[in-house]
């Protein structure tokens, strides 16, 4: 259970008594149980937890593209249960971004074409040039005819940071960033992301079980037993 | 390893390995191998059960379709003595004259083919003939006094069973409508509907005139020894110029028709084969790629490479035996409604379907497996167990280029088991290969042009942006998912192209070349003109007709020798069986060149005059070693002759020797008598003979045709246009049992398509659950994976119109000396059909992927 009180300010992310259930065979598992979050605005929020504790299906139902079993959940100020799941896409288009632990770029696409992929959905005047900037921006001005298996790791993750912010996205998820990353190169990412994001005033939803990533946002939520407990970032220990 | 335990060991592998196929049944690309199986064997075994049957229903009654075991044919009629030898010899003979004749009924009247039969006839089998009471088998033939009609003639002359036609000068009654005859001879080919009568009748018609147009036939029938005991008889007979049919040697008329279908046919069935195969190479790498982690695992716990390969094996032999059993019972579906399409040609009995065709149908799905599959499977021989912990441990691919050398490899040997032939298979193989390269960089280009013009599209706002937004998106999919696309591309393309053909064949060609015709071009065709009739003909026609030819002369003669030679000797190995070889020819004689001829090399006859001097000679009937004689240069090149060259003509009992002196070029498109072979006036004359014009009649002047038919009753008026007509039903038929040959062809490369999806469903997946993260709507989804189908479909009729222009333009010009067209229609039909067929098909087939995209989001998140 968690809160932090600005009446005046439209949360982005409000989640009320969330529960997630899904079938396993013939039992009922419960995954998430009588959540609650709130997000407001240029917060950067850290979501803690072991292997298994449900990161993964949390964020897919904060960001739209899963339904809870019950209770609430607004984006955007908007509540996702009156929306089927068209709706919920439509919400999301260019005002959301992603950046996955496996990089998830298309392997067809230049990283100059993976980068304009959200921008298919959501374009915007002079897309071509957007994406070429924040391709540099990120250090891969040069790069940009090159596919995926011709770039590193960390370039990958790099491409799919510049794909995340190109529309001008209101929030980002980011799903363990650094997990397929070698140290040194995961901390790169991460002075990139908070960079970026400190660039451009997003508001940033972390899934990690690193804690020293996690010390560096302004909120930490450890998912425990299918709930959330907010501690603060100092009490997150390594 | 003892005994038992190899065969328990065999025995649990074999266990093992069919749990495992019925398991994977539910699994995409498991069905569409079995699709592509399926539909391979059922192509192979529709062709091969249909030719099978008919191959062993005509050598089952060769004798009876040939009408005799030996048969003697001739443009006279055939001396006592030889009958005398043959009859000795232990062989029974009978009797048969056939010629074409007009055939009345009050105002009706048709030309027929007149069947005139003996007492003996038939010597095998029945005809089945209805004689007013139902249809029954008739081991005789018609009585003195009456004739047995083709129902085609019975309704054309508005007759039944008891009313009286006009043959010639004698009326006859009908007694009977044929349904079947006994033999085939003569049938198959006569455009003419049959009139069969009695040979006791056949003076007192007044038909058989000196110099008409009629074949004797003499049929014998005997023990094999008899037959054999003539055998040198017989070969004298053939070298004087009688064709002879020996039914131990000969097939009857159809056997040469036959052999062609049984190539072309089982060719475009190895069509649906090849794209099976296609299919079959896709799917597999599919079901390689989800079966890696399972081989990983057994190799762990301790299966060899042989026991995984053999395994593997074994799942797909299951499957393939499975498809095939599906395969062929389609196939006997097919085989049933292709002989239904040929009913109309294929009047037998058949045998049932045989074992042969459904073995070399299971032959040739193991061969499409083994070669399309073989290379891509292995890889899951060589695949580490320690993929299990470190997974990206994928063994490599298969290389293209072998995958793409088993395949011919397999590929043509099919193709030369089906067609018999090393050297056509050879140029197929090597010619399709050709192509294939040359399509895949069209294909390329194609492909190039799409991704340019789909990325040219416009950025459309938000979720509604509509059709630009799918098609710029779906073009781009397609366009960069280059190899599997141009695979698709490519089997549409070849499959649309030889629809396009089909129709083209069936409903254009004829039509084209008769459009190109001048508008007085000969309608009609006057046969048999007896040279008292000559003049009183040529004046009715004056007056009526708008355009006519000369009236030409024409005798019967057959080559008997070249250059002193035996014909088939002193001729190039690809001409001994060239028809004017094996029939007589129309001989005529002219002073001066025909209309439409013109010499091209020599001199024509009255230039002769001035040099030798010798054609005055022949004028005054002076007996001369050699006439000169004139040659279409056509034949000329077939039988490798050139001016000088001596020819011996036997007519009759005579023989003249005519040596050439011009060759001439002509158009046997003008429905002008043409002549292969002119002489010069005053060597002919002595031969019984008849005469030939065409001429142009309008629609209306059916008085000047019933006023030619009672003036003249001994000639035979054929109208080409009712020819034609026939000719076009006749190719209208064949088209139709080729189309469903086709249709597999197109199910086939449908299978194509259902094996592309599979193969590439997980990237699919990956693409769908990416742009459904980033807001795509499932609405928006739909519609570009349909624009990605459609425009597959309309490169594919593009490509498909493009190579049917060209090869129909080859055809026109090449062929039939035309000047080729545009086919507008077919550039709109082709492309916007094909689009909307692979649309359909396409957005069908990829539904459970949208179904999937709300859980292919779901999991990219996480570790992959």
């Amino acid at each position: 259970m968690t809160n932090a009180s600005r009446t005046d300010v439209t949360p982005i992310l409000h989640v009320d008594h969330l529960d997630k259930e899904v079938d396993s065979g013939e039992r009922r598992l419960t995954i998430l149980s009588d959540l609650r979050l709130t997000v407001f605005p240029g917060e950067s929020v850290a979501i803690l937890g072991q292997s298994g504790a449900g990161k993964s299906t949390l964020l897919g139902l904060l960001a739209g593209l899963d339904a809870p079993t019950r209770g609430e959940l607004a984006l955007f100020g908007q509540s996702l249960a009156a929306l089927d799941e068209d709706g919920r896409a439509r919400l999301r288009a260019g005002r959301v971004g992603f950046v996955f632990q496996n990089f998830q770029l298309l392997p067809t696409l230049t990283a100059l074409e993976n980068v304009l992929l959200p921008l298919e959905l959501s374009p915007q005047p002079d897309a071509e040039q957007r994406a070429r900037e924040w391709l540099t921006r990120v250090g891969l001005g040069e790069r940009l005819d090159h596919l995926p298996k011709q770039l590193s790791g960390g370039e990958q993750q790099r491409v799919a940071l510049a794909r995340a912010f190109v529309t001008g996205a209101e929030l980002v998820f980011a799903d363990e960033p650094t997990g397929n990353l070698d140290p040194a190169t995961g901390e790169r990412i991460i002075e990139a992301l908070f960079d970026l994001n400190h660039q451009a005033g997003t508001t940033l939803v972390l899934v990690t079980h690193d804690h020293a990533l996690a010390r560096r946002c302004d909120r930490c939520l450890h998912l425990e037993g299918g709930r959330l407990v907010e501690r603060m970032p100092e009490e997150v220990s390594a | 390893m003892s005994q038992p335990t190899r065969m328990a060991k065999g025995s649990r592998m074999l266990r093992l390995s069919a749990r495992g196929l019925i398991r994977d049944l539910r699994a995409a690309d498991v069905r569409a191998l079995f699709m592509a199986l399926a539909l391979a064997v059922a192509a192979s075994t529709m062709i091969g059960f249909f030719l099978d049957r008919l191959d062993r229903g005509l050598t089952r009654q060769a004798g009876q379709l040939l009408g005799g075991d030996l048969v003697l044919e001739q443009s006279r009629p055939f001396d006592t003595e030889l009958r005398r030898t043959l009859e000795e010899a232990g062989l029974t003979l009978s009797d048969q004259v056939d010629m074409v004749s007009m055939v009345r009924h009050d105002q009706a009247f048709q030309p027929a083919s007149l069947k005139i039969v003996d007492s003996v006839y038939p010597h095998y089998g029945q005809n089945r003939v209805d004689l007013g009471e139902g249809v029954e088998p008739l081991a005789h033939g018609p009585s003195p006094g009456e004739v047995w009609l083709a129902p085609r003639l019975a309704l054309l002359l508005e007759v039944a069973v008891g009313d009286s036609v006009q043959v010639g000068q004698m009326e006859l009654e009908v007694g009977g409508l044929i349904e079947r005859e006994a033999d085939q001879s003569a049938g198959f080919g006569s455009f003419n509907p049959r009139l069969m009568m009695h040979i006791d009748d056949m003076d007192a018609t007044d038909l058989v005139q000196e110099g008409s147009r009629v074949e004797y036939e003499l049929l014998a029938a005997g023990p094999a020894e008899a037959v054999a005991r003539v055998a040198p008889l017989v070969e004298r007979l053939r070298r004087d110029g009688v064709e002879v049919q020996d039914v131990s040697r000969d097939r009857p008329q159809l056997g040469s028709a036959l052999e062609r279908a049984e190539k072309y046919l089982s060719l475009a069935g190895l069509a649906a084969v090849l794209l099976a195969g296609v299919a079959v190479a896709m799917a597999t790498r599919r079901y390689v790629d989800r079966h890696l982690d399972t081989a990983a695992l057994m190799r762990c716990f301790g299966a060899t490479q042989a026991e995984l390969t053999r395994l593997f094996s074994l799942q797909l032999l299951w499957l393939a035996l499975a498809a095939s059993a599906v395969g062929a019972v389609l196939g006997l579906v097919g085989q049933a409604a292709l002989l239904r399409l040929l009913s109309t040609f294929l009047s037998l009995e058949l045998p049932p379907p045989g074992l042969l065709p459904l073995l070399m149908g299971v032959f040739t799905a193991l061969a499409v497996l083994v070669g399309f599959a073989g290379p891509t499977l292995l890889r899951l021989k060589k695949v580490s167990a320690l993929k299990v912990l470190r997974r990206e441990l994928d063994p490599l691919p298969a290389s293209a280029w072998l995958v793409l050398a088993m395949a011919s490899l397999v590929f043509g040997g099919l193709l030369w088991l089906y067609s018999g032939d090393l050297w056509l298979s050879v140029g197929l193989l090597v010619g399709g290969l050709v192509m294939l390269g040359v399509l895949w960089g069209l294909g390329s280009l194609l492909l190039g042009g799409v991704l340019r013009l789909a990325s040219a599209l416009p950025r459309r706002g938000g979720q509604e942006g509509g059709l630009a937004q799918a098609l710029r998106l779906g073009g781009q999919q397609l366009a960069r998912r280059r190899s599997a696309s141009l695979g698709q591309l490519l089997a549409f393309s070849v499959t649309f192209f030889a629809m396009a053909m089909i129709v083209m064949v069936r409903g254009d060609l004829v039509s084209t070349w008769q459009e190109q015709l001048p508008e007085d071009t000969p309608n009609y065709f006057a046969i048999n003109i007896q040279p008292a009739e000559r003049e009183a003909f040529a004046e009715v026609l004056e007056g009526a007709a708008d355009a006519r030819s000369a009236l030409y002369p024409m005798v019967r003669g057959r080559i008997t020798a070249i250059n002193d030679q035996d014909p088939r000797e002193a001729v190039p190995a690809e001409s001994r069986s060239d028809h004017a070889l094996r029939r007589e020819l129309n001989l005529t004689w002219q002073d001066s060149l025909p209309e439409g001829n013109r010499v091209v090399a020599g001199k024509w006859f009255d230039e002769l005059e001035n040099e030798a001097g010798w054609y005055s000679e022949v004028q005054a009937e002076a007996s001369v070693e050699r006439v000169p004689i004139s040659m279409e240069d056509g034949l000329a090149e077939r039988f490798g002759l050139a001016l000088g060259d001596t020819l011996t003509f036997t007519i009759g009992s005579a023989e003249v020797v005519g040596e050439l002196t011009s060759l001439r070029s002509l158009n046997w498109d003008s429905f002008r008598p043409n002549f292969y072979v002119i002489f010069p006036p005053g060597v002919l004359e002595r031969f019984g003979h008849s005469y030939i014009t065409a001429f142009h009649l309008e629609d209306g002047e059916s008085e000047t045709q019933r006023r030619l038919v009672q003036e003249f009753p001994g000639v035979s008026l054929l109208n080409v246009d009712a020819i034609l007509g026939q000719v076009r039903d006749v190719l209208t038929q064949v088209t139709r049992a080729v189309e469903l040959v086709l249709g597999f062809v197109l199910l086939a490369g449908v299978s194509v398509l259902y094996a592309a999806l599979t193969a590439s469903r997980p990237v699919r997946a990956h693409e769908s659950g990416l742009l459904r993260v980033f807001g795509a709507s499932n609405r928006l989804l739909a519609r570009v994976q349909g624009a990605e189908f459609a425009i597959l479909g309309l490169a594919s009729g593009l490509m498909g119109a493009l190579l049917a222009e060209l090869a129909a333009a080859a055809i026109y010009v090449v062929w039939l000396d035309l000047v080729p067209r545009v086919h507008w229609g077919m550039w709109l039909t082709l492309p916007l059909g094909g689009a909307l067929l692979i649309g359909a098909i396409g957005q069908l087939l990829s539904r459970g992927l949208r179904r999937q995209a709300p859980a292919a989001s779901l999991s990219l998140l996480g570790e992959a």
